[in-house]
Parts: C-alpha cells; sequence; structure tokens
C-alpha cells in the first residue's frame, strides 16, 4: 500500500515492478505459444496474447519516453503531451481541421510572443497585456471548432473500459479495453492519434495539469517525494519532478511540444501489446493497415547525464502541519545490472510481507511504525535509482525512530547477512506474484509491453526467474554493503511543527 | 448490441457551431457480431449447518482461491464501540489462533506464496485463501481454523489499537480524506452509525472480551457463504468442502440492522481550514437512494450524463472547457441497505473555487430544466449496452457478483435487469428522475482549503458554517458526572477563593521564574489578562519561544520567526488555564463543586473537592487550614503519549502579593511520575 502511493506519486508503473520476478522456464515455454511479436517495416513492434477467456481485449501502447528525457527548462513535456493524446486528430474532435490549423498556429504565434515579452530584459506590461487579449480571443475562436472530448467518448460510446494514460520517468502508457469486435476501431483510433495528433485546447490542458500538481502537492507524501528527489540527484533527471515545474509548464508551448512529439514519438520507439480474445493474422493484417504508414524517424537521443558519485551524506526536513514520515534512499543501479536482482530481494527480505525483518521489528514489536517500506527502483528503473525506505510513524514515535531501526537493521545485513530461508521466501513470493499477474489481459498487455519497450524483450518478464535464482545470500550481504553506504544517502523527512514546543508550553501553565 | 451510431456533438453549445463530420474514418467501420461467450455457470449447494457454497472452475492457472462472506458488519457496533468491527477483523489473522499462532502462521503461508487475510467492513466481513493448487489440501483447514478459532492475543489487540490510533491521529492531514469524512457526517449526521468516525475514545472503549463475543457470535454457519474459483475438480471440491466446512457448528443467524435516516433537505456551506493547500477540495450533494428502487437504471442513466467519466458533463465542461480542475467527479449513490449519497466534487485552485462550485452547480439544474439530447440519451445507452461485456469477463468477477448478489438480497439477473432498464430509459424519464430525486435547491456544499487564497468567496452561499475537525482527545466531551456533596464543595471553594484572591479583584497576574525540564532550566515570564489572554516567554535550549494567546488563536515566535499558533495548541493552552486554580476561583459560580470528603496523601490530610471545567473533572486537594489547593489532579490527553494521563500539580511556598497567593514551587507529576517543576521568583498583580 505504501510503495503504491510513493509510486503512484512518482507515476512508475507498479504492475511492472511487482512483476518483474517470474514463474519458471516451462511457464515461458507454455506462454511462448499464446505470443505473437511482429515488427512492422517502419520499427514499431506488436506483441499479440491470445487469451479467449472472455469477448474482450486490451490494449496497451507504451512510449519509450518519459520525464527523465525532457529537455532542460521542460520538465513535466511528456506528462503534458500525454494528455494532449487525447486531444482528437485532424478528423476526431473537430468541426472543421483547416481553419482551426489556421487559428492554432495563429494561437500559439501569440503565446511565444508574450512569453518573449515576460521574459524579457524589461518586460513592457502593456504590450503583455495586449497580448494576452489577442491570445485570449484567439483560444476562444479556436474553441469553436473543438468538438469536445470527441476522442475520449468514441471509445466511451463503443464500451471501451479503464481507459487512461500514464507518464512516469521511464515512459509513457496508454491504455484501454474493448469487447473484441471492436478491434478495428482501436487500430483505427489508436493510429491516427499518433500519426495525426493535434495540440488542440493545448494551454487550457496546461491548467488541467496545473490542478493536478496541485492535488499533489496537497499531500504531505507528495511534497516530501518532490523535495526528496530533487535533494537525492543533483545532475540526472530523476531528481526533477514528471509533473514538471510551474514555471516550466508556464514556459511550455505548442511547438516544443511538437517537437518533443517529433523526437520521441518514432515507430522504432513505441511497442504496443494486445491480450484477450484477438487473432494475431487478424491483428497483424490490421497493424499493417493502419499503423504501416505511421513515419519513421531517427532514434531518440539517450540520457546522456549520469549522476556522478555523492560524496557526503544529505539531510532535509520539512516542517509541516502534517504528521510524521520519513524516506530515505541509496543510489543503486539501473534495472539490467546484475546487482539489481540482489537489491530487489533485499527489499523483499526488509519489508515484503509479515515475516520481513523491518515489518517485524518496527511494525509488530516495537510497534513504532504504523507502516514501514523498502524497495529498490525509485524514482524509475531504467537509469541509475535509488533503493528507498519510506516509514510512517506510530502515534507516539519520531522519525528518528525511524532511522534508528533502519539504519540498524541494515547494519545487521551488513555484517552478519540474510538468511538462506529468507531469502527463498523472498524468490517464492516473487514467483507466484508473477502467476498472479497474468490473470488479466489490461495485466499482461502492460507487463509484455513495457518489458519489450523498455529492455527490448517481453520475455523479461519471465527470465528474469533465472537471475532471482542466481542471487545468493552473500550477493545480499555483498550488496548491502556496496550500496548502503552513509555518503551515498539522502534522508528526508517531515516533522509536524506543532509537536516539538506543545508539551513546554502547556506544562508552563498549570 | 447496440448500434455504433457516430455523432458530432455532445452539448447542445457546441451542436451550432459545427458541421457534421462524415469525414471521420472511424464512423465508417463495421463491426462483426461478438463472438459467442457462455458465461461460467455457477453451482452452488448448501449444506446442513446452513452454509451455502459458489464454485466455479478455472483452470487457467494453477490456483485456487476461496472467499468466504460473513453476514456481520461495522453498523452493528454501538457508538461508544465505534471500530470494534473492524479491530475484530484484523486481530483474526494478525494474532492467529492456537495450533497456528501467528509467527509459525505467517511463515507457513508465506513460505508458500500463500495468503489468508480476514477483514470486517461496515456492512460485511470477508475473509478469503489464494493458494497454488498443490498447498489447497495443507491449507483449506487452516484458513477454516483462522475463521473460527482465533485467539485474539492482547499484544496483537493493542497492536492493532495502536495502528487504529495512528490512523486517527493522521486523518486531517490529507484534504480529499477530511472532505469525504466529513461531508459523510453532514449527510448523515456525525452520530448516525454512516456518519459516525472512530475515535481514540472508542478505540479506549474495546475491550479483549468485546471482540470474543463480537467474533463468536457472527462467525458461524449459518451466516457464511464460501465462493471457490480456480483449478479443481468441482465434485471431487464439493465432497472436500462438506468434510471440512461441515463440521461447523449452525450458530445463530445474524441480523443486521440499519437504521431509518431521516434526512432533512437543507442548503448549507460549510468550510473546513486548512492552510497548507493551495487548492480546494470540494464536495456537494444531499441523500441519495436505494438500490431495489424501481428507477435505479433511470437514474443511473442521468448520473452517467452528469458525471460518466470523461463523456460526462462535469468533466467535458469544468476541466475540458473551463481548465478549472484535474479531478471532477460525482455519483448518485443507490446503496442496498441504507440510502447512498448524491454528490458532485471537484479540486480546483483556491481563487476558482466558487466559479467550479457555480458550474457544477449550473449542471446539476440543467438537468431538471431541459431534456437531455437525444445524442446523449444515445451516447450514455451505448456505453453502458457496449460495455455490458465486461461485467463478466473474468471467473472471479461471476463469482463475486452471484455471491455480492445474494448477500444483499438481490435477484441472481440483477445486472440484466438493469441492462433492460437503462434500454427503456427515455429522455422523458432522465429529465423526470432529476426532478424527483435531484434538489440543487437544498445542496450542502463543503469546502476543504485555504482561507486566505479563499477569501469570502464562500459567502454568496449563505452563512458558512466552520466546521472543526480537531481530533477529539478521550475523556474530553464525556462528561462523567461525580456526585458529592454540593453545598459543601461550594463552602469550600468558597474557602479556597478567599485563601487566594483575597480582597482583590483579580485582572492579571505576571509570574518570572524558571521551568525546570529533563534537567534543563529554562528562565520563563508569564502575563495572564483574565479572563482568557496569555503571553508567554521561554528561553529554552534552543532559543527564546514567545507565545501570545487571545480570544481563542495566537501567534508564536519562535527564533525571530512569527507563525500562527496551531489550533490543535492554542486549545490546550486555554483548557489548561481554565483548570487553573485562579482561573477557578474566578469561575466559582460556574464549576459545580462537588465536596468528596477527606483525602490522605503521604501523611497529610487535604479536603477534596470536585470541580467542572470544560467538561472534564479536576479535583482540588485543599489544605484544611490555609485552604490552599496544594494538590490538583485531572486527566488530560497526552499527544505524545497517545493516551490519557493523570496530571497532579503539587503546589508549595505559597506567597502572596496584593492579596493574591501563589505557590512559587509547582511540580508537576505525569501517571505518578515527576516530569518537570516551576519555581516562581516573584508575582505582580494587575500591572
Amino acid at each position: 500500500m505504501l510503495r503504491r502511493v510513493l509510486m503512484s506519486l512518482t507515476a512508475v508503473l507498479l504492475g511492472f515492478y511487482l512483476a518483474t520476478p517470474p514463474v519458471n522456464a516451462q511457464s515461458l515455454d507454455e506462454f511462448e505459444e499464446k505470443v505473437t511479436e511482429f515488427t512492422l517495416d517502419n520499427g514499431l513492434t506488436f506483441i499479440i496474447i491470445e487469451r479467449p477467456v472472455a469477448p474482450v481485449v486490451s490494449f496497451a501502447t507504451y512510449v519509450n519516453v518519459g520525464g527523465a528525457n525532457e529537455p532542460v527548462g521542460h520538465t513535466g513535456m511528456a506528462h503534458i503531451f500525454e494528455h494532449m493524446a487525447f486531444k482528437g486528430t485532424h478528423t476526431v474532435g473537430t468541426s472543421n481541421w483547416q481553419e482551426e490549423k489556421k487559428v492554432l498556429k495563429e494561437l500559439d504565434n501569440t503565446y511565444q510572443k508574450w512569453l518573449a515579452e515576460k521574459y524579457s530584459t524589461q518586460p513592457d506590461s502593456a504590450k503583455m497585456d495586449t497580448l494576452w487579449s489577442q491570445f485570449e480571443g484567439l483560444q476562444e475562436e479556436a474553441g469553436e471548432y473543438v468538438v469536445n472530448n470527441e476522442f475520449s467518448e468514441i471509445i466511451d460510446r463503443n464500451g471501451g473500459t479503464g481507459m487512461n494514460a500514464t507518464t512516469s520517468q521511464d515512459r509513457t502508457n496508454y491504455f484501454y479495453s474493448l469487447p473484441e469486435n471492436r478491434l478495428e476501431l482501436w487500430f483505427s483510433l489508436e493510429s491516427d492519434r499518433f500519426k495525426n495528433p493535434v495540440l488542440r485546447e493545448f494551454y487550457k490542458e496546461k491548467e488541467v495539469v496545473r490542478e493536478e500538481r496541485r492535488s499533489n502537492e496537497s499531500q504531505p507524501i507528495g511534497r516530501l517525494v518532490e523535495e526528496f528527489l530533487s535533494v537525492a540527484y543533483t545532475a540526472h533527471p530523476y531528481g526533477r519532478p514528471t509533473l514538471g515545474w510551474p514555471s516550466n509548464i508556464t514556459a511550455t508551448t505548442m511547438e516544443d511540444a511538437r517537437e518533443f512529439y517529433n523526437t520521441y514519438y518514432v515507430p522504432s520507439n513505441i511497442t504496443i501489446a494486445i491480450a484477450g480474445d484477438v487473432q494475431p493474422n487478424e491483428a497483424k493484417e490490421l497493424a499493417k493497415q493502419y499503423f504501416g504508414d505511421l513515419k519513421e524517424g531517427p532514434e531518440p537521443p539517450p540520457v546522456y547525464t549520469k549522476e556522478p558519485e555523492q560524496r557526503g551524506e544529505r539531510r532535509f526536513t520539512i516542517q509541516g502541519q502534517s504528521q510524521p514520515f520519513f524516506l530515505m534512499g541509496y543510489h543503486t543501479v539501473a534495472q539490467d545490472h546484475p546487482d539489481s536482482k540482489a537489491l530487489q530481494l533485499l527489499g523483499s527480505v526488509l519489508s515484503g510481507g509479515r515475516t520481513s525483518i523491518l515489518y517485524k521489528r518496527m511494525v509488530e514489536e516495537e510497534q513504532t511504525a504504523l507502516q514501514v517500506s523498502a524497495f529498490n527502483g525509485f524514482p524509475g528503473q531504467k537509469y541509475e535509482t535509488l533503493f528507498a525506505t519510506l516509514a510512517i510513524p506510530n502515534q507516539n514515535f519520531g522519525v528518528d525512530t525511524m532511522e534508528t531501526s533502519i539504519l540498524a537493521e541494515i547494519e545487521k545485513i551488513k555484517n552478519d547477512g540474510v538468511s538462506q530461508e529468507a531469502l527463498d521466501r523472498a524468490r517464492t513470493n516473487a514467483r507466484a506474484n508473477l502467476i498472479r499477474s497474468l490473470d488479466s489481459n489490461s495485466g499482461l498487455a502492460s507487463s509484455l509491453a513495457s518489458a519489450e519497450n523498455l529492455r527490448g524483450d517481453w520475455r523479461k518478464v519471465f527470465t528474469d526467474i533465472e537471475e532471482l535464482n542466481k542471487v545468493t545470500v552473500d550477493d545480499i550481504q555483498r550488496v548491502a554493503n556496496k550500496y548502503l553506504t552513509k555518503d551515498n544517502r539522502t534522508v528526508g523527512a517531515i516533522v509536524n511543527e506543532d509537536n516539538s514546543s506543545d508539551q513546554e508550553v502547556a506544562d508552563a501553565n498549570n | 448490441m447496440a448500434v455504433f451510431a457516430f455523432a458530432c456533438s455532445q452539448t447542445e453549445q457546441v451542436a451550432d457551431s459545427q458541421q457534421p463530420t462524415d469525414t471521420n474514418p472511424h464512423t465508417n467501420l463495421d463491426f462483426p457480431e461478438l463472438n459467442d461467450f457462455q458465461k461460467p455457470e455457477v453451482e452452488t449447494f448448501t449444506i446442513e449447518n446452513g452454509m451455502t457454497f459458489y464454485l466455479v472452475e478455472d483452470s487457467e492457472l494453477p490456483l485456487i482461491n476461496v472467499n468466504a462472506r460473513v453476514r456481520t458488519g461495522g453498523v452493528l457496533n454501538s457508538n461508544n464501540k465505534t471500530g470494534l468491527a473492524s479491530i475484530t477483523g484484523t486481530v483474526m489473522r494478525s494474532g492467529g489462533t492456537e495450533t497456528y499462532p501467528a509467527d509459525s502462521l505467517n511463515a507457513m503461508l508465506e513460505n508458500r506464496a500463500a495468503s489468508i487475510e480476514t477483514g470486517i467492513g461496515f456492512t460485511s466481513g470477508n475473509a478469503s485463501m489464494d493458494v497454488l493448487k498443490e498447498d489447497f489440501d495443507d491449507l483449506l483447514p487452516v484458513f477454516i481454523d483462522v475463521l473460527t478459532n482465533p485467539t485474539f492475543p492482547e499484544d496483537k489487540i493493542e497492536l492493532a489499537k495502536t495502528q487504529q490510533k495512528s490512523s486517527i491521529s493522521r486523518r486531517n492531514d490529507n484534504p480529499q480524506q477530511i472532505g469525504i469524512r466529513e461531508f459523510q457526517a453532514l449527510i448523515y449526521g456525525e452520530d448516525s452509525p454512516y456518519g459516525r468516525t472512530t475515535e481514540y475514545a472508542t478505540i479506549n472503549n474495546i475491550t479483549r472480551e468485546d471482540l470474543v463475543n463480537f467474533h463468536d457470535k457472527h462467525f458461524s454457519a449459518s451466516n457464511m457463504m464460501v465462493g471457490i474459483v480456480g483449478d479443481f475438480d468441482a465434485e471431487e471440491m464439493k465432497q472436500k468442502l462438506r468434510n471440512s466446512f461441515g463440521k461447523l457448528p449452525a450458530g445463530d443467524k445474524s441480523q443486521l440492522k440499519f437504521e431509518i435516516v431521516n434526512y432533512e433537505p437543507q442548503s448549507s456551506i460549510n468550510f473546513i481550514e486548512k492552510s497548507d493547500v493551495n487548492q480546494s477540495f470540494v464536495m456537494m450533494g444531499h441523500i441519495g437512494g436505494m438500490r431495489d428502487n424501481p428507477d435505479y437504471a433511470k437514474v443511473q442513466v442521468m448520473n452517467r450524463v452528469l458525471s460518466g467519466g470523461f463523456s460526462g458533463r462535469l468533466m467535458q465542461i469544468v476541466r475540458t472547457e473551463m481548465g478549472l480542475a484535474y479531478s471532477v467527479f460525482g455519483q448518485y449513490g443507490m446503496n442496498s441497505f441504507y440510502p447512498g449519497m448524491f454528490y458532485a466534487g471537484v479540486m480546483t485552485k483556491s481563487s476558482t473555487t466558487s466559479e467550479a462550485i457555480d458550474a457544477i452547480i449550473e449542471q446539476i439544474e440543467r438537468l431538471q430544466d431541459e431534456p437531455i439530447s437525444e445524442q446523449e440519451l444515445q451516447d450514455v445507452k451505448d456505453q453502458i449496452l457496449n460495455s455490458s461485456v465486461f461485467e463478466y469477463d473474468s471467473y472471479e468477477e461471476v463469482l463475486s457478483e452471484r455471491m455480492s448478489n445474494e448477500y444483499r438480497g438481490l435477484p441472481a439477473d440483477a445486472f440484466e435487469q438493469y441492462i433492460e432498464g437503462v434500454k427503456a430509459t427515455t429522455i422523458e424519464d432522465v429529465q423526470a428522475v432529476a426532478q424527483e430525486y435531484l434538489d440543487p435547491e437544498n445542496l450542502q456544499i463543503l469546502v476543504v482549503g485555504n482561507k486566505e487564497g479563499i477569501g469570502d468567496q464562500l459567502e454568496k452561499y449563505g452563512e458558512v458554517n466552520k466546521i472543526d475537525i480537531s481530533i477529539p482527545e478521550p475523556g474530553s466531551g464525556e462528561k462523567q458526572m461525580v456526585e458529592g456533596n454540593a453545598e459543601k464543595g461550594q463552602e469550600w471553594l468558597s474557602k479556597m477563593t478567599e485563601a487566594v484572591i483575597n480582597n482583590t479583584e483579580l485582572n492579571s497576574i505576571s509570574l518570572t521564574g524558571e521551568m525546570n525540564m529533563q534537567g534543563q532550566k529554562m528562565p520563563m515570564s508569564t502575563t495572564i489578562n483574565y479572563p482568557d489572554a496569555i503571553e508567554q516567554t521561554i528561553k529554552g535550549p534552543m532559543g527564546e519561544i514567545k507565545v501570545k494567546y487571545e480570544g481563542g488563536s495566537g501567534k508564536m515566535i519562535v527564533g525571530g520567526q512569527e507563525r500562527p499558533l496551531p489550533p490543535q495548541m492554542a486549545k490546550s493552552l486555554k483548557s489548561t488555564l481554565n483548570r487553573s486554580f485562579l482561573s477557578i476561583a474566578l469561575n466559582a459560580e460556574s464549576v459545580n463543586p462537588q465536596y468528596l470528603g477527606t483525602a490522605e496523601v503521604d501523611g497529610t490530610s487535604y479536603e477534596k473537592v470536585n470541580v467542572t471545567v470544560d467538561d472534564s473533572n479536576v479535583e482540588l486537594l485543599l489544605d484544611a487550614e490555609t485552604h490552599y489547593p496544594d494538590i490538583i489532579r485531572y486527566k488530560q490527553f497526552n499527544p505524545q503519549m497517545g493516551e490519557q494521563v493523570t496530571v497532579e500539580n503539587h503546589n508549595s511556598d505559597w506567597q502572596v502579593v496584593d492579596g493574591v497567593a501563589y505557590p512559587y514551587l509547582q511540580e508537576t507529576m505525569i501517571n505518578g511520575n515527576k516530569s518537570g517543576e516551576a519555581v516562581y521568583k516573584s508575582h505582580e498583580v494587575n500591572k
């Protein structure tokens, strides 16, 4: 639950994380029979999973771009574009595209002029006002061509369910499910939205995004996570919020969004999975027909920045009105680094289930914590990430107690290692979690598309099992010693501004 | 299956400004017939002791899932033990059984990647077991043991209570949680089972015996239905179930009693201050309806027009057109056991709070004032009918819906009936139910947000009712009447009053001295202007702290930084002042003194008088000769310890200045242990 909160706040896809550890080689073989994989000439990859349990089908489109890819000054861009992908196309969401197009161009030009004035050395406020009222006039004019939410309405009317999209540091995904006889409708709509996206109602949608941000800021944990990442990371973009800094949201224009789309939404950077009552041959035909002409583009630029080695512990405290929270993180490795499996199992031994070390000590025995969790992969998995521990203290306890207990248990593992039994249990549960994740179309589509898109092979969902089996108790002790060091960590907390002086003042008047 | 009819517009406003878009390629698609789908059969049977079973075979994965639904629920708890059902549900599992104590139960299950969980909600209890199929035979007896023989050990009960209390202490941190909770209290009433909350006091009232009794009463065979889905052979499984569950005693059938809701339509505007947010969380609405209402389908169609996902009017207008929100939502709740709530809500920046409220109200009114369009009706029908295939897209869902209908007293084909009802709904029906079931004239509006950012936006909706959400400390508000001799009580209190304020009119007192807490000596000065203004300066190890309080609020200055005094702290300051002997003396007429005889403490005999201050009891132990209150005793909630503690002030070294007596040594004992002392150097009166 706790991790869920943290993960959803940083918009990291939980399903993938939990699904990483696999069944066994045998189940992979069984699975291979149900899966058909093909790549179109333009580089777009499809994974079809046959699962005719009910006459329904789920779709997942993964684009290998997330917050970490955003250019400097444009944090929030990947997420804003994700919102725009529901705004329609040249034919959906408009009553007259030719006319609308002209107004949209002028609208963006005017906004850019306004921005230029706003950020000039000596902004002329009268000029800004004039530009702004022009802008507002154009926005109204553009609005007259808009057919509100038509894209989502078509899906709704056709019985679509679970329609949404999420953006994380690592990737952007789009998903929904339809009755199986609407397969072609999905091909038609999905290809249209990625071939002919229109940045319709762009500036209004930015306001929606700002409200999303405010809602995140209204939660103590949202504030803590944003602050934490910006302290923990010096150079790598994992330190920036996927929701974007407010000033960046202001400065983002339609032209920026268009450029972002041109760079990252190229077929070789996209993977689509379809799971359910679907015929692979039919899907392949439709894929060629609808996506064959999605324009190829150059390979998007990699993220060059690497986080430099941390030279010393970083700490911060937010004085707030809420009850306390404690968050600590150590720099570790990316998902496909050999040590990531040992770190994953270390997290599980520490906080997975009622027998785990931290749960037993802090929640059950000492009763100092309401919840505690430890896991590798915060805020992403694709690049060098953090091993995070999050603890919510019980009423009578402070964040210092959380830190002392967690550090003590980490120290024990560094010195004495973990038991074979605890390691085996962590592996068994990882395997079972995978099996349990295979019983829904949407879960399957998501896991497989993600592994293929971000890691190059959907089979990794299953082959990770051998990797987990290779991890020994010595590996766990080794990674604990290697990564969980003082200089390599960031410690952040929210403390309640009331509590410190409450007692003193109350007693003084007795 | 409904025809896929494309149309260009959703709302009347935009319909005028656009032409039919026959260029849209997505409209020309022909869809084949939906593949044949056989809804899996649920096999059901009842055994002698009254337990009913529901079976569905699903061999896709090597797993078996067992789910027991139990007729019980939090609704059965009394108001002073709210939380009992939930704690019972938690400790059934966390405490383990005689045969499988908690630690070995946890290890056994996790070693097999199996799970057994229990919980009790407001209207039902649940227990589930998830296992790999090869573990089923071994773990079924364990599951039954957890269901029927939990040991409820004290330490796990304490753990569950501690966790509940921690959750209570955190419940005001999240605006959405506050909003939903307080809106329920507004609609149903805060003492109604549907609107009440679990409090420190109600948790403290719960004993192990309560848990044992609650469990015994409801977890018997005649209150259970059990569903099993997964990879098994039905005939074999039936035999196993008969053999294992057949041994359970039938027990008495529980009756869930649901109080009638007497809702009085009213409009109100309510505000909860949350100064650390920049967005308002708004809920508005009134009472909703019941699931068995024959208009159920029509009302749900209406609701879908208003707030059905991205296509609903609220999303279209408030989010997409106006850009006022990321989240805007609504529901016409129709519950099975007691009336649901109708509500619409939004999260919007402080400065657009009333704009968003107005936009939502307009949409509610519009449903009554004008018919929805042909297109809207068709769209909503298409949404519901085309997505109906998802109702049964997994075996688990088929099973759980069947059990749920049975439990709630709905027919097995409730969903099919709903679909027929949707098909039959007309434009006129929608307007008629909007007029019958919506009441935009009488909306209760609740805003959680930032007072400074919102300003006076709410005033146009009426007189703003500010809701106090400070968390009640146990004991407060629960006046325990102490009965003694009232006449003698008055007499002794007068004697004390004369002793401490002799022939003076006390308006203010200034004290200087130092506090001694945990070995730290901290100089301090305090001025109290009666009845309730306090200024206090303490030089602590971390620097100077200055507190100013007057008439309900105040500020504190720490290290030169000024900020408002948190409400909880202001409250505690005020109640501490009210309990001080000078305040009691000044309010001697209104504290209901009761003489309780003499009491001996450490060899000294005192005259004991109980007075009532802020609805709690304060005991004054008066010296028989000087009449000074040498000992003052009361109970107080200690936030650090999370519980009620007994506080005792021992006063000595009394000095008199201008007729007012003050003890120059005040020692404070908490639960019998000395926690600190104050030593005064001087006091001045009316300066």
